[in-house]
């Protein structure tokens, strides 16, 4: 899957970041390739979740350097991150659920004529993309013009990633997208998530809990613990008891079995 | 152990029920307030038929005459006018209690510089002769017109309506809070602006209004007399009227001659009608008094003269003197100052004077023309409302708009200017509200403090009726205009409605608040509980 004869899209080299006297990431270096699914693993508190905000602009990093195709970058607001093609899916989706797919797909960035915020939308045109999108990645939508509540949480995932990729995200970083679905919508996802890794251009930063659906679409695992990278490794080179034990932060869990049965 | 299964196809879209035809119909926010609009237009039009007589057709009634027209939507549009604002603020999440001070305050300030004029002085401390406070006069405009008067007002409250925003989404105090104080703070500071500029020169306290304004909007010009008033122009000495008359060309004359003759033949055969009525009803009280004192023969003369019908000599028409035309003349010349005929004067006075030449209907009892026209305030309401209708459903701030009362988060995220939004929407309401005091400044021509009162809860009632949920994010403006047309028509519907207390509007109204925010609410959760 992974092309490694490519330029890897995002390299991260020594991030260190602090708060104050608090060091959430202690020197965190990853890479990810073009069509390629990383998967970031780590329990509550391993400065995933830090890792993500400074690679989307919301902090910047204190030390170490990004590399976007190569270039060093440095985000300091949001915007820059999403202009250098970085695009955030949070686990709430920035949806609103009481207007319309299409309304929310080109939410602050509608197609308009028309001076300023009084330009008119084009709405035949937004409607024709919106489904054209939706599609590429999976979920055929009949309507466009229905409210967003009226969508199962799958079909938002899949709204809120189609819409990140058209408005160019090369870098596409999921923040636990299966947490809060039930069993058929979280395979949906993940069928999306693997129809966006077909198109074989975007490079996807998967952040999850659930190792059961990691090792179903990820190519390469990188786990975090304490804010330092505690092991990383191809799908094919890692089995499912050292996946399970890296994603406790490196102890065991036959010893948790033993103190269990106890 | 084989786990029985039905038909794997089943699709999620399988388990909504099939669509009627009129489903789609019934899903409409507005369709609660449509079918209220209806049962209270039939309600005034059926209650307001006058007693005795019988129509199946409700515009029959008092309620729907050319003269119950004109008033009716006078109140539906100037309550329309801020329900507007209201509206699209409540839409964004937030919302205004200070609109009703804000039309107190705006009329005010407008009628005071119409009055007095404006000057702008900066105040300072002197100590020549004594401590005391100086005024340092900037500049002065001393006879204003209406449109620099308008602009002035338009300054004031929409540095207020910003300031407010701008509070609000600075700080994050609820909007209640901060409007709340806006509320206290406009009326407060308007009260002691009257009082202050109307203070007599013995020292005494003003009132608190504004009256003894000209009739700015019918200030016309007359060659020869210049910018006069309409009715002071009529009231000129008869060779005056006559030299005007003289002025206009023959196909006017004889186009006002024609219509004053028609008017004066109705109103003669309408006394005629008149004359012919009150006889009946002067025979028909002495046949009771004759059938109290059991007087036969008088019963019987009296049946037959009144089944016989009586005979009134036909009122004659009265004659048309130059002097009628001249003063008709004079009230067809377009006014002087359009700005303040726009707010303040009528619309569609063509058609309302079509329905009365042609159509046989504009007629009151006298024969005269009944309403000559709409206040134009309907005009105002209606550009507005058209203008709004544009921007929430077609433009890009339009979905701003939904976006920021939706989703306050979401729409921060997508990189909309949600701040902006708002202040902008806050500005708006205080927009409305001036527009509101403009129409009742320049057509009454007197303000006083009062104005407006309680305007701001009315107009959030209409909008929640109207199918507006106050927590933001849904809502239309067809369905805040038909919110305003319940609220303005129910209190005429309740009026006609015969041994009732016309207060029972506000019983009526304040149940159809209650069970609309229910809908509303209901609808909503369908929308947004879709997973």
């Amino acid at each position: 899957m992974i092309d490694k004869s490519q330029k890897p899209l995002i390299e991260i080299k020594n991030l260190v970041k602090k708060f104050g006297n608090f060091t959430a990431l202690n020197g965190v270096s990853l890479d990810v390739y073009p069509g390629e699914v990383h998967a970031l693993l780590g329990d509550n508190g391993a400065g995933k979740s830090t890792l993500i905000k400074v690679l989307s602009g919301v902090h910047p990093a204190t030390s170490g350097n990004i590399l976007v195709g190569g270039k060093e970058v440095n985000f300091l607001t949001p915007r820059q991150a999403t202009d250098s093609g970085i695009g955030t899916v949070y686990q709430d989706l920035a949806l609103n659920a009481l207007t319309s797919v299409t309304r929310n797909f080109f939410l602050g960035r509608e197609i308009k004529k028309g001076p300023g915020p009084f330009g008119i939308m084009q709405m035949k045109e937004m409607n024709r993309i919106t489904i054209e999108e939706m599609a590429k990645i999976g979920i055929n939508i009949s309507n466009p013009e229905q409210p967003v509540g009226t969508m199962s949480g799958g079909q938002r995932q899949t709204l809120a990633i189609a819409r990140a990729i058209y408005f160019g995200a090369k870098i596409l970083i999921l923040d636990e997208p299966t947490s809060a679905l039930g069993q058929k919508q979280q395979m949906e996802v993940l069928k999306t998530i693997k129809d966006v890794q077909k198109l074989g251009h975007i490079a996807i930063i998967l952040i999850t809990h659930n190792e059961i659906h990691a090792r179903l679409i990820a190519d390469r695992y990188t786990f975090l613990s304490l804010g330092e990278v505690i092991g990383s490794g191809l799908a094919e080179e890692l089995g499912g008891d050292d996946i399970k034990r890296l994603m406790a932060g490196g102890a065991e869990i036959g010893d948790l079995r033993d103190e269990l049965g106890a | 152990m084989k786990a029985t299964e039905t038909s794997p196809q089943r699709q999620e879209s399988d388990r909504q029920g099939d669509k009627k035809w009129y489903s789609a119909f019934f899903a409409r926010p507005e369709i609660g307030p449509l079918g209220v609009m209806i049962l209270l237009c039939g309600m005034l039009g059926y209650f307001s038929i006058p007693e005795g007589e019988f129509s199946l057709n409700p515009f029959a009634g008092e309620g729907f005459n050319a003269l119950g027209i004109r008033n009716n939507f006078r109140v539906i549009a100037q309550l329309g006018i801020v329900a507007l604002g209201a509206g699209m603020l409540i839409i964004a999440g937030e919302f205004d209690l200070s609109v009703g001070s804000m039309i107190g305050f705006a009329g005010g300030c407008m009628a005071m510089i119409l009055k007095w004029g404006f000057a702008f002085v900066i105040p300072y401390i002197s100590f020549q002769g004594g401590f005391h406070f100086e005024g340092l006069k900037l500049f002065e405009i001393t006879d204003p017109s209406p449109l620099t008067a308008l602009l002035i007002t338009l300054c004031f409250t929409l540095s207020f309506g910003w300031f407010q925003g701008w509070l609000i989404v600075k700080s994050g105090i609820a909007s209640f809070i901060v409007t709340l104080g806006g509320l206290f703070f406009l009326r407060g500071v308007t009260e002691v602006s009257y009082r202050e500029f109307n203070r007599a020169p013995d020292q005494t306290a003003g009132s608190t209004t504004v009256t003894e304004l000209p009739d700015i909007k019918n200030i016309i010009n007359i060659p020869g007399h210049g910018e006069i008033e309409r009715d002071t122009a009529k009231n000129l000495p008869n060779e005056q009227l006559l030299e005007i008359l003289s002025t206009v060309p023959a196909n006017t004359i004889t186009k006002l001659t024609e219509q004053l003759t028609y008017i004066n033949e109705k109103v003669a055969a309408n006394k005629t009608i008149l004359a012919s009525k009150k006889m009946i009803q002067t025979l028909e009280k002495s046949l009771e008094g004759a059938k109290k004192s059991g007087n036969d023969s008088m019963v019987e003369i009296l049946t037959e003269k009144i089944n016989a019908g009586v005979e009134v000599p036909a009122v004659a028409a009265k004659v048309v003197t130059d002097i009628d035309i001249a003063k008709a003349y004079i009230d067809t010349i377009v006014t002087a100052r359009p700005v303040a005929n726009f707010f303040g004067g009528d619309i569609l006075e063509p058609v309302f004077e079509w329905l009365y030449f042609s159509a046989d209907w504009n007629v009151n009892m006298y024969g005269n023309i009944f309403a000559k026209g709409m206040y134009s305030c309907l005009m105002v309401w209606f550009i507005i409302a058209l203008v709004c209708y544009f921007v929430l459903s077609r433009t890009q701030a339009g979905n701003w708009i939904y976006s920021t009362g939706g989703n306050l988060n979401a729409a921060k995220a997508n990189g909309v200017p949600t701040n902006k939004v708002k202040i902008s929407l806050f500005m708006f309401t205080a927009f409305c509200a001036t527009m509101f005091a403009a129409c009742q400044v320049f057509e009454v021509n007197t303000a006083d403090t009062a104005k407006g009162n309680l305007k701001e809860l009315e107009a959030i009632a209409a909008a929640v009726i109207g199918g507006v949920v106050l927590t933001g994010g849904f809502g239309t403006i067809l369905g805040i205009i038909l919110g305003t047309i319940i609220f303005g028509i129910a209190k005429e519907a309740f009026f006609y409605i015969p041994g009732i207390d016309g207060s029972f509007y506000r019983v009526f109204l304040g149940a159809v608040l209650v069970a609309a925010a229910l809908t509303n609410e209901n609808i909503r959760k369908r929308i947004i509980g879709g997973v």
